[in-house]
């Protein structure tokens, strides 16, 4: 017994690391994600996202002041001020851009015309010449300083407050419910048909379904639109839901019928020996059997409707009223969609609520405990 | 013109009974701006009250708040409300909503190779021959303008269907002028001047360009760019002409020279930073960085008037970092040419509101309101200079208004299949090691699939 | 407000109107030939072959409606010239067959085809089997689920951070440029590596696919009766043997829907392609090549409806493999 225990034990443990390993390496992609949209844009153009929590180096210039900061001490003329703001420290800095980090602090630099230059390790500089300054704009002084980890909220503030996103997410969910919850009571109906009825063409008719997933979106929406505008639906929510009612019911079809091809036969046969009705075996029986199936196809068309942005575009539109929650978050990435910032707060506030589902749905998941009670043999 | 007693009027008039919180110049209070030309607008367009349009266009984020600041002005004079959604699959959008027979009042093209075809198709609307002489008449070099927004119909007949408004200039180099001070480099003159500071900066031990083509589904475009600026300085603007038509074949001996110019500088580890391997899968908008690195990753950078907006934050344009205009041959053969980029608006359907937009897009003002804001150049004659938001800005409208040559991104011209896509892929291939004949003849190949 | 009552008012509707649908039909059919009294016999077997119509009526309808007429429409467009003026026979498919990125499109779906529906379901079974043994379960299944949750742009950017390339002597943002740089060696331009970069782009489906295989696979392992797998355990099996012998045996079926839908997913790819390469270097494929041909620039109509219909027809054989299948199930 005690051998065996061990056994069990350190097989737990095996279990748990490489569930640990395989969880790991689905994250760390994500993480980089999670991370960078806690960092501003120059953060993420310059230093990689495992960095951000250690301090690092970073250079940089700062200008000094002008002619017009300029003040008379003794024979000298002098322009003071300061080279680092926040937590930052000097690490070295320099006056030319080719050799950003020539001089160390505290050490005075001449520059070309009779200037001299001193930065000191706290940051104040000290720019001093003989004759009056004559610049349009202030010298350069290159740093190389090291800041301590930042990480900064603006980027979900600035996506969390764009105009209309309320309104957006309150479009989203008034498209993404009938959408989900239509096709999937359309097809458990049909998947028990196919699954469970006798009639000539059953075969066929799967197996068409089947062919029918491959449908690429791209080629169905001219000809969809152009129905749609023909029979006076036009662009609008009821448009919206035909639509994607009509693309997810494939593979709500498929998944479901599979599902309940695997249910016990004998549950199904006592019933109709005791005289039920194909309706009441199917809402009685089928449907509270087929909960963990109906839960996953749930999840699956909740996600693609949530971020679908194509089907709502042309089936919606996109003006200010239309725009689904995807589209305002598009908005915001602008026309060139150099945002990468943007771009991750976004993905991360829109997953928000599709994990919401999937944790409340999980439950569902598990197989009622029928069916594992009669299938048996 | 601008009287103080005009003005006053036209204060008057445009503020009565209006939503003035959306308009972000109060009308008649700065006077850089024509607003007798909004009153006359709305003198002769004022009875649209209750009507509505759409617009479709491919601005997003910025510059779709910069476009809609423009529009109240519009609603303001007619009566009439516009309502504008911007897509990023615009092109997607429009050829699906105007095949499906639900297309926008409005559409905005940024390349007239898509406009030209929806047009052979049937879509488009014409805007009649009095607007085209408009254009050239009121447009710096409008025949260029006139002639990018004429296309032949679904009867074949040449018309004018898109009208110009907003231009980009391209034929520029960033630098960050004190790099150049320290280093001692001075801005070129010529194209040969040009390349001789190149080569000056690699035999320093520097790097002397940043070239990102990378750009998700467009990677490559930035190439056609170079190629086209390249083309402008080799050749007459008769032989880019033929060669944006075809009339020109892609694999003529001219067209690889440009090619192989482009090569000159992108193809040399030396001369780019990251070496030539890295250029293709730079993206666009990360590669002008490299000016701002320390010590400097590059010196020049070739792009379009856009490009400021990735510069790092903060970098004051003309202070931190300038722009020069790509050199012609110091010779003067090929005079100034200029290479740029615009959007253009067409009408699909015939909604009287939609068609006096496009008049109010003629008037003076509808340039101005945009140009005091930001990233907005115009070839109008007749708007005023000082209302551009910068001197950057200003000189950058002085190209576009001295511009000897005018001419427009060639692979817009192109088909799209070819602009948009085999010259692009082609490019890439260049850049990759691929002689400049091969991809010259597989772009020729696609082009004429395609004919 | 208003769009609340709205959306709430659909739903209801849209549901009741289904249910009714269901139910009223199934009524009518009830009292048109009920199954008692003298005929009940004849009765029943009439409804009997009426009924599954009725169940299946709005999904055929559907079906026909969104997915039918499209594919018939692309067809006859498949026929006919870029603006669908002309009838042109085939030459759009004889243009396929001898176009380069075609044959490269065609090549590279293969390679997708193989790797990407083995790999996902592999994993997806990994995952769904170890998740469901340990305390902490559902929160890693709910990590590994998560990538299906972000959209296609989203996954762009972040595989962005992995691949990113800088030149030797910058410092990289790109994970696996990082690693390799720490471990010594040269930065790659991952994209670009023909023809490496095609399974660079095949691993980013991968990751998120394993979620959907996860949770099919994991509701079917679940579902077997405890006491098969606790004879087994009684009769000596080891927990491998267990797994192998017992459970994946038992979910087989699942595992083949799980397959056959990653399959229709990868010939369908495009998002990522599109994102990250647009099919250059190397890595086109099917549905990027459509897009590119339906919608870029000029459009060519007929030839982007071509390759649509080439791709369908890959399905073919799962489609034959299904037919035969179900009428195994009718045995």
């Amino acid at each position: 017994m005690e051998g065996m225990a061990g056994k069990r034990s350190s097989l737990s443990w095996a279990v748990n690391i490489a569930a640990f390993l395989l969880v790991l390496l689905w994250t760390i992609p994500t993480l980089g994600l999670f991370v960078s949209s806690f960092r501003d844009r120059d953060q993420i153009a310059s230093s990689g996202w495992w960095q951000s929590f250690s301090a690092s180096e970073q250079t940089g210039f700062v200008r000094t002041g002008t002619d017009d900061d300029a003040r008379q001490e003794g024979g000298l003329y002098v322009i003071e001020g300061s080279v680092l703001e926040g937590d930052q420290q000097l690490v070295a800095w320099g006056t030319g851009a080719r050799r950003p980090a020539e001089f160390q602090p505290g050490e005075t630099a001449r520059i070309n015309d009779g200037w001299d230059l001193t930065v000191n390790a706290d940051g104040s500089y000290r720019l001093t010449s003989a004759a009056p300054f004559e610049m349009r704009r202030g010298e350069r002084i290159f740093t190389t300083t090291e800041v301590p980890p930042t990480i900064t909220t603006a980027n979900y503030q600035r996506v969390l407050t764009a105009e209309g996103l309320g309104r957006a997410f309150m479009n989203t969910m008034t498209v993404t419910i009938p959408a989900t919850v239509i096709p999937i009571l359309i097809a458990a109906f049909a998947a028990y048909a196919l699954a469970w009825m006798q009639f000539p063409g059953r075969a066929l008719l799967t197996a068409a379904v089947v062919g029918l997933l491959v449908v690429p979106l791209q080629v169905s929406l001219i000809p969809l639109l152009r129905l749609h505008n023909d029979l006076g639906i036009g662009k609008g929510y009821l448009g919206i839901w035909l639509a994607h009612t009509g693309f997810g019911l494939p593979l709500a079809v498929y998944l479901l019928r599979n599902y309940m091809v695997g249910l016990p036969r004998e549950v199904i046969e006592s019933a109709r020996v005791d005289g039920a009705t194909e309706f009441q075996i199917f809402r009685r029986i089928i449907l509270p059997l087929s909960f963990p199936a109906l839960a996953s196809f749930a999840i699956f068309q909740f996600l693609w409707v949530w971020n679908d942005l194509l089907v709502a575009t042309v089936f919606l539109g996109n003006t200010r009223e239309q725009l689904v929650m995807t589209g305002v978050l598009r908005e915001l990435m602008g026309s060139k969609g150099g945002e990468w910032e943007i771009l991750a707060t976004s993905a991360f506030i829109s997953i928000a609520v599709p994990l919401i589902v999937f944790f409340a749905m999980q439950k569902y998941l598990v197989r009622g405990l029928l069916a594992g009670s009669v299938k048996g043999g | 013109m601008k009287t103080a007693f005009l003005t006053t009027a036209a204060v008057a008039a445009l503020t009565a009974g209006l939503a003035q919180a959306q308009m972000v110049i109060e009308p008649g209070s700065d006077d850089r701006i024509n607003w007798q030309s909004l009153e006359d607008f709305k003198a002769a367009h004022g009875d649209l009250e209750g009507q509505s349009f759409t617009i479709l266009g491919p601005w997003l984020g910025e510059d779709q708040a910069l476009f809609t600041s423009v529009l109240p002005y519009f609603e303001e004079a007619t009566g009439a409300k516009a309502n504008y959604s911007g897509s990023d699959s615009f092109e997607q959008q429009i050829v699906i909503d105007s095949e499906a027979g639900s297309p926008p009042d409005i559409a905005v093209f940024p390349q007239p190779g898509l406009a030209a075809d929806l047009a052979r198709k049937g879509h488009l609307t014409p805007l009649g021959e009095e607007t085209a002489q408009w254009v050239r008449d009121n447009y710096a070099a409008g025949e260029s303008w006139a002639r990018l927004g004429s296309y032949a119909g679904a009867d074949g007949a040449e018309n004018f269907y898109a009208f110009p408004y907003k231009a980009d200039v391209k034929s520029l180099v960033w630098y960050v002028p004190e790099n150049f001070e320290d280093a001692g480099y001075e801005v070129p003159e010529s194209y040969e001047d040009l390349k001789a500071l190149t080569e000056q900066i690699a035999a320093d031990g520097e790097t002397p360009w940043c070239i990102g083509l990378g750009s998700g589904g467009a990677t490559g475009w930035p190439a056609t760019d170079w190629v086209e600026d390249l083309m402008l300085r080799l050749h007459s603007p008769e032989v880019y002409d033929a060669w944006t038509t075809n009339e020109l074949p892609f694999n003529d001996p001219k067209v690889i020279a440009a090619i192989e110019e482009f090569g000159w500088f992108a193809k040399n580890d030396d001369y780019v930073a990251g070496g030539a391997a890295a250029v293709a899968s730079t993206d666009f908008r990360d590669s002008p960085k490299g000016l701002f690195d320390f010590p400097p990753a590059c010196y020049m950078h070739r792009q379009a008037s856009f490009v400021p907006s990735f510069f790092p934050e903060g970098s004051e344009v003309g202070l931190d970092v300038d722009f020069f205009y790509m050199p012609a041959p110091a010779d003067g053969s090929m005079g100034k040419p200029v290479l740029g980029g615009g959007t253009l608006f067409s009408v699909l359907s015939d909604n009287p509101a939609a068609r006096a937009f496009v008049e109010f897009l003629k008037t003076p003002a509808a340039h101005e309101i945009w140009m005091t804001q930001k990233s907005f150049l115009t070839p109008h004659l007749g708007v005023d200079l000082e209302a551009y938001d910068s001197d950057t800005q200003k000189k950058l409208g002085q190209i576009l208004l001295d511009a000897s040559t005018f001419r427009f991104d060639g692979s817009d011209l192109m088909p799209g299949a070819v602009g948009a896509g085999a010259f692009w892929t082609a490019m890439v291939d260049y850049v990759g090691g691929k002689p400049a004949q091969d991809v010259a003849d597989s772009i020729q190949n696609t082009w004429d699939t395609i004919k | 407000m208003e769009l609340f009552w709205l959306a709430a008012g659909t739903i209801v509707i849209g549901v009741f109107g289904c249910v009714a649908w269901f139910w009223g039909s199934n009524w009518v059919l009830d009292a048109i030939y009920p199954p008692r009294g003298q005929n009940a016999g004849d009765n029943i077997r009439r409804a009997n072959q009426i009924r599954p119509w009725l169940f299946l009526g709005p999904a055929i309808l559907f079906l026909g409606m969104y997915l039918v007429y499209p594919v018939i429409d692309s067809l006859w467009r498949s026929l006919h010239s870029s603006d669908g003026s002309r009838f042109v026979g085939v030459s759009n498919y004889t243009w396929a067959a001898g176009d380069e990125k075609f044959r490269e499109s065609m090549l590279n779906n293969m390679l997708w085809l193989l790797v990407v529906p083995a790999l996902s379901t592999f994993f997806g079974l990994i995952a769904a089997q170890l998740t469901d043994r340990i305390k902490w379960g559902n929160i890693g299944k709910s990590l590994i689920f998560m990538p299906m949750a972000i959209s296609f742009v989203g996954a762009g950017v972040i595989w962005k951070f992995i691949y990113e390339y800088r030149g030797p002597d910058e410092t990289q943002i790109g994970l696996l440029n990082w690693l390799v740089t720490r471990l010594g060696g040269d930065p790659q331009i991952w994209l670009t590596l023909i023809p490496w970069n095609n399974f660079f782009l095949m691993i980013v489906l991968v990751w998120i696919q394993t979620g959907f295989a996860m949770v099919i696979l994991s509701a079917a392992l679940r579902g077997i009766p405890e006491e098969t797998i606790e004879a087994a355990i009684l009769d000596g099996a080891s927990p491998m043997q267990v797994f192998m012998k017992i459970k994946v045996p038992q979910i087989m079926g699942t595992i083949a829907v799980v397959w056959t839908t990653i399959t229709i997913v990868v010939l369908k790819v495009f998002d990522i392609v599109f994102v990250m390469t647009n099919g250059q270097w190397g890595t086109q494929v099917l549905a990027n090549l459509m897009y590119d041909w339906m919608f870029r620039g000029s459009p060519d109509y007929g030839r982007g409806s071509a390759i649509a219909m080439v791709l369908m027809l890959l399905v073919t054989p799962i489609m034959v493999w299904n037919i035969i299948n179900a009428r195994k199930e009718l045995r």
